[in-house]
């Protein structure tokens, strides 16, 4: 019996904008279907951290494997929910328009989605307690309904790895509540759920496993063991200004030919 | 005249020179589109301009005015103007608008300094290629068969052909990079590509529009049907049509409004355009200022009526206390409100009183449930003294619906009165 690769391993992952770092040689291995929550303050790297996953933002260095493989091999097993504001809401485009772009990925943009494609787009609005709303203009949708439409994407991809970004920002009770139980949902059937949050609150009760990142991985594994009074501080009011003003140091110099 | 009489008096030589103008505008406006909705408009402007250099090389190098020779240079040139443009704002840290800005003036600016220098061994004229030369382009023909058809036509119709094929074949493509790009690119989606051929397409429309309408009104073309389309569509297969429909009519129409005044037909267009831009900003179903201002005199109107019975409702019950009441509203809207209340058997007048009629209380008690609640709950949760929070409330009082209000009395517990000691009507 061979072992089976990682789900997903971050191997001394660096990552610069322009030339200046944002997140330090991350190594982080994920190798059991669960709820994973990536947790640190504002302008920590979080998002960051799933866009080097996602092959969004180029690496300075290190390598990202999904499922032991180079991402490019396995991209349609990997779904993206991306922070709400990053796209334009008045946008002309329906609900099920949004959700069947999931099963591009599937079955390609080429072919007009079949019959097939739209039962699962309507299976994943039903998911996320939308079915009544495949024709409306998103526009016209509450924030949480917004963030249940990009969930619905998502879930029309049928991936077996999930990155969410930030999916309870701006988001009302119930929408969380909701996008909570499709995530528990995806975990019990045996996917990785690994979503950003800036918020403490709930992280206990949400995530089997946390990675707290501050620039830098601080500290990850199992929540209860994670999330000590000790880490936290280091997290929220740690090495940041060194790490920064070392980046800036980096900036400055690779300007200087 | 009649309309008859004066289309025939337009003749065949116009037909076919308004026929160029709409095949144009209807590859602008189909680029356009997708330009608008990504907000790259301003590179739409920027490309448009640019590829004069690379046009007037590809006619230097042999090549035909509107040939594949000069479509290939005109799309090199837009590629270059993108990538100086990018050069700049990644690796200098110039503001994307100001980069495109500098690059495209100045491409453009050595393409006139390259026609001019060359004008005596090329067909280009630098007026028209700033202005264009639509009324000029029926003489410049094609024999195609029995037909002589103008050649910058064919050229448009090439163009409008090739960008209706590129973006039937891959518009689900082009609708989810322009919606999602980075959610597309995860998705393994050949977001680059999608990008090139658009930039690709808004080159060719370029060269298109250079013969018929000249640089700087090919802008017109691409920009101002799709966002006056934007405003009236909610899908966008929906409001890439109707930026063709009001692209081809606004190019019918300028250039018959530039030949009955006698005056520059690509001109003329653009005017129509501009024109077209402020109906749909003024007239649009939801968006429009129109629709805007009847909704908000509506809303004006409907508070004056709620506030009339309102005040009737707490006057009765003011009497049944002994306590005295506010006074109702009485501004001119206010008043008029009462008189129609009164028209209409809301309200009547009994022994110099105003009095409910039974079919007005309910919603009158509502208000007043509304008012009442929002009171308490802002005495509950904001930290504000009594008197504060009357005015609040009397706003939001005609915003509530009975869900939220269900809602704010089970917050609250069900209280029984507001702040000031009042009943709180219970929900009918």
């Amino acid at each position: 019996m061979s072992l089976a690769p990682p789900l997903v391993e971050f191997h001394d992952v660096t990552v610069a904008y322009g030339r200046r770092p944002v997140l330090w040689n991350v190594d982080l291995t994920i190798s059991e279907p669960c709820l994973f929550g990536v947790v640190g303050p504002n302008g920590a790297g979080k998002s960051t951290l799933l866009k080097a996953a996602l092959g969004l933002v180029p690496l300075a260095g290190g390598m990202v494997r999904l499922f032991g493989q180079p991402l490019e091999r396995v991209r349609r097993r990997v779904g993206y929910v991306p922070q709400r504001e990053t796209v334009d809401w008045d946008f002309p485009v329906s609900v099920m328009d949004v959700v069947l772009m999931g099963t591009y990925s599937r079955v390609g943009w080429l072919r007009r989605p079949a019959a097939a494609e739209r039962a699962v787009a309507r299976e994943s609005l039903a998911r996320v307690g939308l079915e009544d709303l495949a024709d409306r203009q998103i526009g016209r949708l509450s924030g949480g309904q917004q963030q249940r439409v990009f969930l619905a994407r998502a879930l029309a991809q049928q991936a077996d790895v999930y990155f969410l970004d930030e999916p309870m920002a701006g988001v009302d009770a119930r929408s969380q509540e909701q996008i909570l139980a499709v995530l528990s949902g995806l975990r019990d059937a045996g996917k990785l759920v690994i979503v950003v949050h800036h918020d403490l609150r709930a992280v206990t009760d949400w995530f089997d496993a946390v990675a707290l990142i501050d620039m830098r991985l601080v500290a990850a594994g199992p929540t209860r063991e994670t999330l000590t009074p000790d880490n936290l501080r280091r997290t929220y009011a740690g090495a940041i200004d060194v790490l920064d003003e070392v980046g800036r140091a980096v900036q400055r110099r690779s300007r200087t030919p | 005249m009649t309309s008859a009489d004066f289309l025939s008096e337009v003749g065949p030589m116009h037909g076919w020179a308004m026929a160029t103008a709409a095949v144009v505008s209807a590859a602008a406006a189909m680029v356009g589109t997708l330009l608008v909705v990504r907000r790259m408009s301003l590179l739409g402007d920027a490309i448009s301009h640019a590829v004069l250099p690379g046009i007037v090389v590809a006619v230097l190098a042999g090549g035909r005015p509107g040939g594949p020779l000069v479509i290939v240079g005109a799309v090199v040139a837009a590629l270059v103007t993108v990538w100086l443009t990018q050069v700049l704002r990644d690796g200098v840290g110039v503001a994307e608008d100001a980069g495109a800005g500098v690059v495209f003036t100045t491409l453009f600016a050595l393409g006139v300094v390259l026609v001019t220098a060359a004008a005596s061994r090329i067909d280009l004229d630098p007026g028209c290629i700033l202005y264009g030369i639509l009324e000029l382009v029926p003489f410049d023909t094609i024999s195609v068969g029995r037909w002589n058809v103008p050649r910058a036509f064919l050229t448009g119709l090439a163009v409008l052909v090739l960008i209706g094929l590129g973006l039937l074949v891959t518009w689900r493509l082009q609708v989810f990079v322009a919606f999602d790009a980075d959610a597309a690119r995860a998705a393994g989606m050949p977001v680059a590509a999608a990008t090139l051929s658009l930039l690709a397409a808004t080159a060719m429309t370029a060269v298109a529009g250079f013969e018929a309408v000249g640089a700087i009104l090919v802008v017109a073309m691409l920009v101002v049907p799709a966002a006056a389309a934007e405003l009236l569509g909610r899908r966008l297969s929906r409001v890439m049509a109707m930026a063709v429909a009001l692209g081809v009519v606004g190019s019918v129409l300028g250039y018959l409004a530039a030949w009955k005044w006698n005056t520059n037909a690509a001109g003329m267009i653009a005017v129509v355009l501009g024109v077209e831009y402020a109906m749909a900003v003024i007239f649009a179903p939801e968006e429009g200022l129109l629709a805007r201002g009847i909704g908000q005199i509506w809303l004006r109107w409907r508070v004056a009526c709620e506030d009339q019975l309102a005040a009737v409702w707490r006057r009765e019950e003011a009497a049944g206390t002994g306590l005295a009441a506010a006074a109702a509203p009485h501004g001119f809207i206010d008043r008029l409100a009462r008189a129609w209340l009164a028209m209409a058997g809301r309200l009547r007048r009994v022994d110099g009183e105003w009095t409910l009629d039974p079919r007005a209380r309910p919603a009158a008690e509502m208000i007043v449930r509304s008012h009442r609640l929002w009171e308490a709950w802002l005495g509950r949760h904001a930290e504000l003294p009594v008197d504060h929070l009357h005015p609040p409330a009397e706003w939001m009082e005609h915003h509530l619906g009975a869900d939220v209000r269900r809602q704010i009395e089970a917050d609250l517990g069900w209280q029984a009165s507001d702040p000031h000691g009042s009943e709180i009507p219970p929900e009918r």
